[in-house]
């Protein structure tokens, strides 16, 4: 019943986007909101893919799926307004459209996870991608171990998904929230998420780590884990770059000898290292 | 697909490419392997110059308002015809005529439109409205070059041709980005240098040029003519004068020579902050070798001594004799693509076609008997005179074509007043600006690729446009609107062609004499002077005499800018451009590439200046002068010395033409965009980010 | 589909102009004395086969320079720029515009066809471009093994010119009064045969001129760069950093490399809104400039031009042997045509085989 997302296959054209209804918008935080999108046709997707999202007459960028695939087809898109195309998807409303091409990119591996402790680091809007994660492990907690959630914004009032955050405790997930700069009402963590490995009671060794943020904070934070002892093909980022095409031709995202559209966005220390993705 | 050579539409290089065209759309751009200039390569907004073409901002119809002052109703444009839009500029210039004299009314011509353009609107405001109220955006560049050179040499142009470049064996450029303001010169240069020249680059920032200099010379802002002065100085000192050249074919060295004493290079030194050796240095490198080329541009005209500059440096080649041959010259690099045409056309308020001066009654006389009308005897306003005017409600209408004086002029408050107190105002152009704005009427112009017609690049090259498309929407090239509008003024334009007033041209223009349509269709176009149907141009100038017959030494002294930075305005501010922006972006503002290229305006500033005000790459600053403030980015780089920040003129937001300083040379009234004082502050603190102490990450390995 | 075939010199304008009447045909013609460029034949034979490189490069016949993809014209409401309103959407609304011309290409030089053979890994495999594949299946390319060589090209070296072994659709040598026409794709037959009356079997003679005019074109090249030594020296680290610094201090940005190249594949997309509806356009962009990779906010990854150099070499050299089996250079010489930095790749190449030489000698 799921139709995997080629969409207008009449004439086999990739660059044709699917429209997306909205139908809920959720003001999650001054310049974040989260949209439910739904198409004609339900897609399946996985954690870590993104998609392809247009306002016509402003243009196309790449958004993670920020949920996990359900019946009714609605994708969960998760979007900070940093600039033009931003812009013109929080100034829409219910009921009027997007377009939507994908699911794009090869998504979180999962099976690494299984049995094992889990460390989650993110870094601001880098919530987005890794919370189908949080929800996969938490619908299945059989599968993996210890599931710790390190999640940094710059002040408290730039926490996405705050709510939620107390019912993934409650689920189980160990949460360690830290903001750059804090305020009166704030009584927790300040500072940078790499100055808090010591709250992640867990055996490195053996663990398996996912991380999406700012990319010195990725950068930072694999090391860390790297050098915590965690094989290096367990430390799993999903990374940003520009995208026009999202198909691995237009060549901005390019990295290294990769394409982040169609090798990534999702990608193991070891690969970054071997193939000097980040530079 | 159809394939149309045609010129850049950018800078005054003047590059040949082809324009792709396909079903009626241009779909594309590639060099031209074989033209002089270019020779099969170009410059990023040469390779984009086909995208702005049908972007969909064009102006596509006439626009109208009622009253620019009165209710929301009223203030809006609509669209109207041609006969309706023409029928009412010609009424109320009519009136304004009648009522306020000639006058009262002030023309902006165009130094993107093509000669033929030009000639046809001074013809338009001389004859037909019978004002030399005409002006263009050279005053803001190049007015000092065109007044400076007339006057020592008798002909204000690059004296050699690009094409020479690549075999000289040394080359002084003083106030010029080349690299990235005429790149394809700069490509020239870097030829030169890879074949053995030496390159010596006077700059305060530390440019791309710069960096392939062989020596840099990194003199204070506004201090040009000190440094001039003492390298000849120096010339004079170490007997390396030309004295032969200097009694042949100049005059007035002695006077000349009793101010230079004065500037040893050990006081110029002090004035400049140039190593007095160095400057040794270069006046025997520069003296010594006889293919020596000098260039200049906007860093040594935009300034309230811009005349004294450009007198300086005549000066400079006049003592070396290094002018009058091929490889060795002295050469103003002209901005705009056809702003040497646009001057070369009259589109100045002194002179007519082949600067023939309105105040010589024989010039004057030829222009009536052509032109069937009597001509005014005085000199017209310059554009910032008549900005000045229009503030003061003397002037009541303009007609601007092609120009965006709302970005490009400095003091930009004072202007935008100055647009708002016209009485009527007609905008011509491609695109909507800033400028029109403020306009009654809106007249769409057709791009250079819709028209034929005549660009004359920075060293006198002028070539025939192809016309690709046919116009967008319901516009049309310039020369059809100011001919269709005269007629409607009583004055007949009868022109079939470009081709048509080309010729007309060439018949009251001497330097233009043989230069005609069918001639510039072979090969790539003709170099001015060309006297006659018989001359093939000529390559380089001042060959055995000056245009004037002898050169003259014009006595210089240094003067320091109009506003040097005190206590208050601790920063000179210097503007200038960047490489993927061109002029005030009404066509590179619509190329993605460009665009996104340099997105935001930005102030250049050095790392020791950041670090003591607390200001961090990338951070938000305020800038500040006597006339305005802006809020930018802070871009902190070592091309900045100490002292000086650097904002490009190019941004609508954040225009740094709010802070510049209208002071202006006395003869040539060019603007000192290049200096003014300035104070930079940080807008935002840097926020310290409290940090857990780091973990040891060892301690936490063994557990 | 192979074959061999005599084509009489008299007989190709004829067969051009049948071939027109059902397709548009581009050839090399020289504009008014000055440059040749290849744009639609309007006289045949006007057409100059012994010409110099074209730039850019008939890349532009298949992935042109600026594309118009979509077009969503929104059923209700005016447009407003930046947003759609609230326009309810059906799939109608959005139209491809992707170009559906038939086209013959005449006089295509070796080196270009050479470089279709990756182009069409690249954009067909994996993801199908579908702009690139409707344009590449309608258009049919008749190459001419190069007789006059530019000062500039190199394919000799890299066994993608002055002739080929397959991958053409039609290559024609020039044997005087005669071409010798081999036949090297399925389209390419269909075109011949269409036309069989025109065409004899070659003879032993036939075949004698045309290693003839193989071995004089191969003796008349200047340069012969071995790319895989410049990737071997690239692979061992043998060129440092600074030698790619000097390099990025000679570019100018221009972007020419990139547009002229035929094996250059980046793009922009965007959107412009016209009062009939909004067309979402490509264009040719290039890694040679900062803003090709800026993220949101500003941040530019690849803001040192040394990085953006460096990564043109290694993606041609280094990384498209990997992806896609071939280098990323056919040889073409335009980049050295059009680099005003004289940092294309032939002049890096012969620099830094002069780099090692010195270092040996040391
Ligand atoms: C795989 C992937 C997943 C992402 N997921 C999310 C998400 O879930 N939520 C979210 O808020 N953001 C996400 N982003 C970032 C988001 O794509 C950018 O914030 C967005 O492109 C900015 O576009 P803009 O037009 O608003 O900004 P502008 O700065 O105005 O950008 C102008 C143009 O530049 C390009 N561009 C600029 N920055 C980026 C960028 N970072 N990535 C791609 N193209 C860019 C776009 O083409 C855009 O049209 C993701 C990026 C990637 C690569
Ligand atoms: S150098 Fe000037 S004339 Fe040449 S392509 Fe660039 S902008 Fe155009
Ligand atoms: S890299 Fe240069 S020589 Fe090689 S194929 Fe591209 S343009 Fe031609
Ligand atoms: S052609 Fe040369 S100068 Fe231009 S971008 Fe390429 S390498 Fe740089
Ligand atoms: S986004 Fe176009 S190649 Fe990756």
């Amino acid at each position: 019943m799921k139709g995997n997302l080629k969409n207008n296959k009449k004439n086999g054209n990739i660059y044709i986007p699917l429209n997306g209804r909205i139908e809920e918008i959720i003001q999650l935080t001054s310049d974040v909101r989260l949209f439910k999108a739904k198409t004609e046709i339900p897609i399946d997707y996985k954690p870590g893919q993104f998609f392809m999202i247009s306002v016509w007459g402003s243009g196309e960028i790449p958004i993670s799926v920020t949920s996990l695939p359900e019946k009714n087809g609605m994708p969960e898109l998760c979007i900070r307004k940093t600039g033009v195309v931003t812009t013109a998807i929080h100034s829409l409303q219910t009921g009027q459209f997007v377009g939507l091409r994908g699911p794009y990119g090869n998504g979180f591996p999962m099976d690494i996870s299984k049995g094992r402790d889990v460390v989650i680091v993110a870094g601001g809007i880098g919530i987005a991608p890794l919370r189908p994660l949080i929800q996969q492990f938490i619908k299945k907690p059989n599968e993996t171990g210890k599931v710790t959630l390190l999640y940094g914004s710059r002040t408290p009032d730039e926490i996405i998904f705050r709510d939620e955050v107390e019912d993934w405790k409650k689920s189980g997930i160990t949460v360690v929230l830290t903001v750059d700069k804090g305020n009166d009402n704030w009584n927790g963590n300040i500072g940078l998420v790499t100055g808090f490995w010591p709250e992640v009671r867990t055996n490195f060794k053996n663990a398996v780590a996912y991380i999406c943020g700012p990319e010195v904070m990725i950068k930072a934070a694999m090391r860390d884990l790297f050098f915590l002892g965690m094989p290096d093909d367990r430390i799993i980022t999903t990374l940003e770059s520009h995208m026009k095409c999202g198909v691995g031709k237009c060549g901005h995202c390019y990295a290294g000898p990769k394409y982040i559209c169609t090798d990534g966005p999702v990608f193991s220390y070891k690969e970054i290292k071997e193939q000097s993705i980040l530079k | 697909m159809n394939k149309i050579l045609t010129v850049c539409p950018y800078c005054g290089c003047g590059c040949g490419l082809y324009l792709h065209v396909e079903n009626g759309q241009i779909v594309g751009v590639s060099p031209s392997r074989s033209h002089p200039v270019n020779m099969g390569s170009l410059c990023v907004k040469g390779w984009n110059a086909h995208e702005f073409i049908a972007h969909p901002d064009r102006l596509k119809y006439p626009l109208i308002r009622k009253n620019r002052r009165g209710s929301p109703e009223n203030r809006r444009f609509s669209g109207v015809s041609w006969d309706e839009a023409l029928n009412l500029v010609a009424a109320i210039l009519d009136e304004i005529k009648k009522k306020h004299g000639p006058d009262s009314i002030g023309i902006l011509s165009s130094a993107k439109c093509t000669n033929e353009e030009n000639y046809l609107m001074m013809k338009f405001a001389r004859a037909v409205l019978g004002t030399n109220n005409i002006d263009h955006c050279a005053r803001l560049c190049h007015s000092s070059t065109v007044g400076g050179l007339a006057a020592a040499f008798g002909s204000g142009a690059m004296t050699n041709s690009i094409s020479e470049i690549a075999d000289a064996k040394v080359l002084f450029v003083i106030g010029s980005n080349t690299t990235e303001q005429h790149p394809m010169i700069g490509m020239h240069m870097l030829e030169a240098v890879d074949r053995g020249a030496t390159l010596i680059v006077a700059d305060p920032r530390r440019t791309k040029i710069a960096e392939f200099a062989h020596i840099h010379l990194r003199q204070k802002s506004g201090t040009d003519v000190a440094l001039l002065m003492g390298i000849m100085n120096a010339i004079v000192n170490e007997g390396l004068v030309d004295v032969d050249f200097v009694r042949r074919r100049t005059e007035n060295f002695d006077t000349f020579e009793e101010t230079l004493r004065r500037y040893s290079p050990d006081i110029v030194e002090g004035i400049t902050g140039v190593k007095a050796g160095d400057i040794r240095r270069v006046a025997r490198i520069y003296a010594m070798e006889k293919r020596s080329m000098l260039f200049y541009a906007m860093g040594i005209t935009q300034h309230i001594t811009g005349v004294d500059n450009v007198r300086a440096c005549a000066n400079l080649v006049m003592l070396t004799g290094h002018i009058g041959l091929p490889m060795s010259g002295l050469n103003p690099l002209r901005g705009q693509n056809n702003v040497q045409g646009a001057c070369d056309m009259g589109g100045l308020p002194n002179v007519y076609s082949g600067y023939q001066t309105v105040t010589d009654p024989g010039a004057r006389k030829k222009f009536e008997m052509a032109w069937r009308r009597r001509l005014p005897e005085k000199p017209g306003l310059t554009l910032m005179e008549m900005m000045d005017r229009a503030y003061e409600g003397k002037l009541k209408a303009m007609y601007i074509m092609g120009e965006n004086p709302l970005i490009s002029d400095p003091d930009l408050t004072h202007v935008r007043e100055a647009l708002e107190r016209l009485e009527f105002l007609v905008v011509q152009d491609i695109f909507p600006n800033e400028t029109s704005e403020y306009a009654d009427v809106i007249l769409p112009a057709s791009s250079y690729a819709e028209k034929d017609g005549t660009f004359t690049n920075t060293e006198r090259r002028v070539q025939l446009l192809g016309k690709a498309i046919e116009p967008v929407g319901e516009s049309r090239p310039d020369w059809e609107i100011i001919s269709d509008l005269s007629s409607r003024m009583g004055y007949t334009m009868n022109y079939r062609g470009t081709y048509e007033i080309m010729e007309e041209i060439a018949l009251l223009t001497p330097s233009y004499g043989g230069i005609l349509h069918h001639r510039l269709q072979e090969g790539f176009g003709l170099q001015w002077p060309c006297h006659d149907i018989n001359h093939s141009g000529t390559q380089y100038l001042h060959r055995k005499k000056f245009a004037r017959g002898l050169g003259t030494f014009i006595t210089v002294d240094f003067v320091p800018p109009d506003e040097p930075p005190d206590d208050e305005y601790p920063f000179l501010l210097t503007t200038g451009r960047v490489y993927f922006r061109y002029h005030t972006g009404t066509m590179c503002g619509r190329t993605a590439v460009l665009e996104r290229e340099e997105p935001e305006s930005f102030v250049e500033i050095n790392p020791d200046d950041a670090e003591r005000l607390g200001i961090r790459n990338r951070s938000m600053v305020k800038v500040s002068s006597r006339r305005g403030a802006i809020e930018l980015k802070a871009y902190v780089t070592n091309r900045t010395p100490l002292g000086i920040v650097f904002i490009p003129f190019h941004f609508r937001d954040a225009a740094a033409n709010i802070l510049t300083n209208p002071a202006t040379d006395p003869s040539a009234k060019i603007p000192e965009y290049k200096v003014c004082a300035v104070k930079v502050e940080p807008l935002v603190r840097p926020q310290k980010v409290k940090r857990v102490p780091s973990v040891d990450l060892e301690a936490l390995r063994i557990t | 589909m192979k074959g061999e075939f005599i084509l009489d010199r008299n007989h190709l304008s004829y067969w051009l102009r049948q071939m027109r009447k059902s397709r548009e045909l581009i050839g090399p013609l020289m504009d008014g004395g000055k440059d040749i460029v290849f744009k639609s034949v309007d006289k045949i034979h006007e057409l100059v086969l012994d010409c110099p490189a074209s730039l850019p490069s008939p890349k532009e016949f298949l992935f042109p320079q600026y594309e118009s993809m979509l077009r969503f014209t929104p059923l209700h409401l005016p447009l407003t720029k930046g947003g759609q309103g609230g326009v309810s959407l059906s799939e109608k609304a959005i139209e491809d515009l992707s170009d559906k011309t038939k086209r013959v290409i005449f006089g295509v030089r070796s080196c270009d066809i050479s470089a279709l053979s990756l182009m069409d890994k690249f954009y067909i495999e994996g993801h199908k471009d579908p702009y690139y594949a409707r344009r590449r299946e309608n258009t049919l390319f008749i190459s001419i093994v190069c007789n006059n060589p530019d000062p500039t090209c190199f394919c000799i070296g890299l066994g993608t010119g002055p002739y080929l072994e397959k991958g053409f659709d039609i290559q024609m040598t020039d044997l005087g009064d005669r071409y010798f026409v081999q036949i090297g794709s399925h389209e390419g037959a269909k075109t011949v045969k269409a036309m069989s009356f025109l065409f004899r079997r070659p003879q032993k003679t036939d075949y004698e001129d045309q290693y003839e005019v193989f071995l004089s074109s191969k003796a008349r090249f200047h340069k012969r760069i071995n790319l895989e030594g410049i990737r071997q020296m690239i692979l061992e680290e043998k060129v440092k950093d600074d030698f790619w610094q000097w390099v990025a201090g000679r570019c100018f940005e221009c972007g020419g490399c990139v547009y002229d190249c035929p094996l250059c594949t980046c793009f922009t997309v965007t959107d412009r809104t016209y009062s009939e509806g909004i067309e979402r356009v490509r264009l040719w962009d290039t890694c040679m400039f900062k803003g090709f990779t800026r993220m949101a906010g500003g941040v530019l990854p690849n803001e040192k031009m040394v990085k953006r150099t460096k990564r043109w070499y290694y993606h041609k050299l280094i990384y498209y042997p990997e992806s896609l089996g071939g280098f990323g250079c056919v040889g073409c010489g335009r980049c050295t045509i059009t680099c005003p930095g004289k940092i294309d790749m032939a002049s890096i190449a012969a620099r830094l085989k002069g780099l090692v030489l010195n270092e040996e000698e040391e």
